[in-house]
């Protein structure tokens, strides 16, 4: 090679560093236009709840009683509520709780589910068969009792809402990891690492769970979208986070269907905003899904 | 066959004691007792000894374990006993409601495979046209919308457009079908188009994998017509899969849907689910939470027998 040309300049040439890591996403991009339009609507989501305090126009909590249940209009783009509260200002300020419980309650979900399933397939034998059956008793014990009963004793904050959320989805990800895992626990690496004297630990942590990362993530992603139209059915039943706090599902609740055909705009917006946000999620989760293991099935 | 259905329905026992035990110690762990609300509850004044008697006669007073044993003692016997806050028989408090909840879940389950069949098929034999894109928008849609929130907007629609509203109380579809029907299909759509997209995307991605079989291939090489093709060798082979959501939704669905059935005013299960807790009227949730956990528990094992059943590649050793 003469000197003075830049290797990273020739054509072929394998690009390093970020460019290595993130060289993927154009490819994404253009094989799956509907994935990559969901992960942008989802990352323009974030942006407004970062940026909340700059774009909202109202103060979220603030009541103003000369201007309850005013129609949508200049002064209040999507009208205000039972209290005057400005709705567009709750629902940007919502995207915030939106947000946290959905990745929070997706991503814990999905890792504890994923070193259960795992820990499950390593060892097998009894050990399997008895935590394959305590998923069983979770998976078939009603979600909404087990949410009731966190909130009775904790109390409803975000964090117990959380918690209510991400019980339920810890059996079903270690269900589909478990299945992945089974079919790697006999492979050579696996058993190379158990030959190096390594310990349960590590070869769970560091040898197998890297390689289900596929299952892993298609199921996080699933589980973000899952995890907001719960949080909102939970509020909705005044199970979820409790008011003041702007959360979507609390919008819907009380007002919003007493004066449905008043103010129809209480019910229709944090609605659509629900709708918009599970619905990206979800375009981008089927399209990652069908870019790392279109085998595997999501609800 | 015959040791696999055996060890299937052994293993069910510890699943279901395990549910037994969770819902009987969640209960007694939330705060307050039946006893305490309804003495609160009215305005009058009750000693402490007075709630001590009416603890007696509910049995708080016995150690945990032999509650759990009595109570227990009773489900296999089909005995669930009264419902410690109406004083009414469990049996007679879920029979009506049940047969609500089983109303919805099955027309539920009708407008989805109605709608989910064909649009599966569809899309996965146009797959990447225009029409495979509608379809998967509309079924992820489907997802994304909440199905409180669609009854809300049903129920504005039919309320604006047709100035007309579901009637609110429950006729049995022996009585007046229509009526029945009246009020119940508008719960049944709004459930059943998550319930549809749930079934679409699973007809697609199935009828997807099953023509890129061998047996596909040959069918059409010996020149059999597109249509022949599908009906009779694609299809049936993806049903199995639908199949399987089919049964775990509409298992779901028997368990009552508490929000929805909140928004239409519907006295079904799911309404019971929050009575009953908000009562603390802890025989009456504890054989609800049994009823939807045998329910969901028997779907899975049923499932995995038909389908074994229709799929001669899988046979339990």
């Amino acid at each position: 090679m003469p000197a003075g040309i830049d290797a990273e300049a020739l054509p072929g040439t394998a690009p390093r560093g970020w460019a290595r890591r993130f060289g993927a996403v154009p490819e994404f991009a253009r094989r799956h236009p509907l994935g990559a339009a969901g992960a942008a609507v989802v990352l323009a989501m974030a942006l407004v709840a970062a940026i909340a305090t700059l774009i909202a126009p109202y103060d979220p909590l603030a009541t103003d009683y000369s201007a309850i249940m005013t129609p949508p209009g200049t002064t209040h783009w999507l009208g205000t509520d039972a209290y005057g509260r400005d709705v567009l200002s709750r629902i940007i300020y919502g995207s915030r709780t939106a947000l946290t419980v959905g990745f929070v309650c997706a991503i814990v979900g999905a890792t504890l589910g994923a070193i259960i399933g795992v820990t499950s397939a390593y060892f097998g034998g009894t050990a399997d068969l008895l935590i394959e059956r305590l998923m069983d008793v979770f998976l078939s014990f009603p979600l909404i009792i087990l949410a009731l009963a966190v909130v009775a004793v904790l109390g409803n904050g975000v964090g117990n809402v959380v918690l209510a959320i991400t019980v339920p989805m810890v059996p079903r990800c270690a269900r589909v990891i478990r299945s992945s895992a089974l079919a790697i626990r006999r492979t050579p690496y696996v058993d190379a690492a158990r030959a190096a004297g390594f310990g349960h630990a590590r070869i769970i942590l560091r040898h197998m769970l890297p390689n289900v990362m596929a299952p892993y993530l298609i199921m996080a992603t699933a589980f973000m979208g899952q995890a907001i139209l719960l949080e909102a059915s939970l509020s909705f039943l005044g199970l979820g986070v409790a008011e003041p706090t702007a959360a979507w599902g609390l919008m819907l609740k009380g007002a919003a269907v007493d004066f449905a055909e008043t103010a129809p705009w209480l019910a229709l917006f944090p609605g659509l905003a629900i709708s918009l946000a599970v619905f990206a999620f979800n375009l981008f989760g089927d399209s990652l899904r069908d870019a790392l293991d279109p085998k595997l099935r999501t609800p | 066959m015959a040791r696999y259905v055996v060890k299937r329905l052994l293993l069910m026992i510890p699943t279901l004691l395990g549910v037994a035990v969770l819902v009987f110690l969640l209960m007694r762990v939330l705060p307050g007792d039946i006893v305490e609300l309804r003495f609160a509850g009215e305005s009058s004044f009750a000693s402490k000894a007075q709630l001590a008697l009416e603890r007696q006669r509910l049995g708080f007073d016995k150690p945990l374990w032999r509650q759990f044993l009595a109570w227990v003692g009773g489900i296999v016997r089909f005995d669930f006993g009264r419902s410690m806050w109406t004083g009414a028989p469990i049996s007679h408090e879920i029979a009506l409601r049940f047969q609500l909840s089983l109303e919805v879940a099955v027309l539920a389950t009708a407008i989805a495979v109605l709608l989910a069949i064909p649009l599966g098929i569809l899309a996965a034999v146009r797959q990447d046209s225009w029409v495979d894109y509608a379809v998967r928008i509309f079924s992820i849609a489907g997802l994304a919308v909440p199905s409180f929130w669609l009854g809300i907007v049903v129920i504005l629609g039919l309320l604006v457009v047709f100035r007309w509203l579901p009637p609110i109380e429950f006729t049995p579809i022996y009585v007046n079908p229509w009526r029945n029907l009246a009020q119940l299909v508008w719960p049944a759509l709004a459930v059943g188009y998550r319930y549809s997209a749930v079934s679409t995307r699973m007809m697609r991605s199935a009828m997807l994998e099953v023509l890129r079989e061998d047996y596909i291939r040959t069918a059409r090489a010996k020149g059999l017509w597109q249509r022949l093709v599908l009906s009779r060798h694609a299809v049936k082979n993806a049903l199995l899969p639908v199949f399987t959501v089919v049964g775990l939704e509409f298992a779901f669905l028997l368990g009552g849907l508490v929000v929805t059935e909140q928004v239409f005013n519907l006295n079904g299960l799911g309404l019971l689910f929050v009575e009953s807790i908000a009562h603390r009227d802890y025989t009456l949730i504890q054989t609800l939470v049994m009823l939807v956990a045998v329910v969901t528990v028997f779907t899975n094992f049923a499932v995995d027998l038909i389908y074994a059943w229709l799929d001669p590649r899988i046979r339990y050793a």
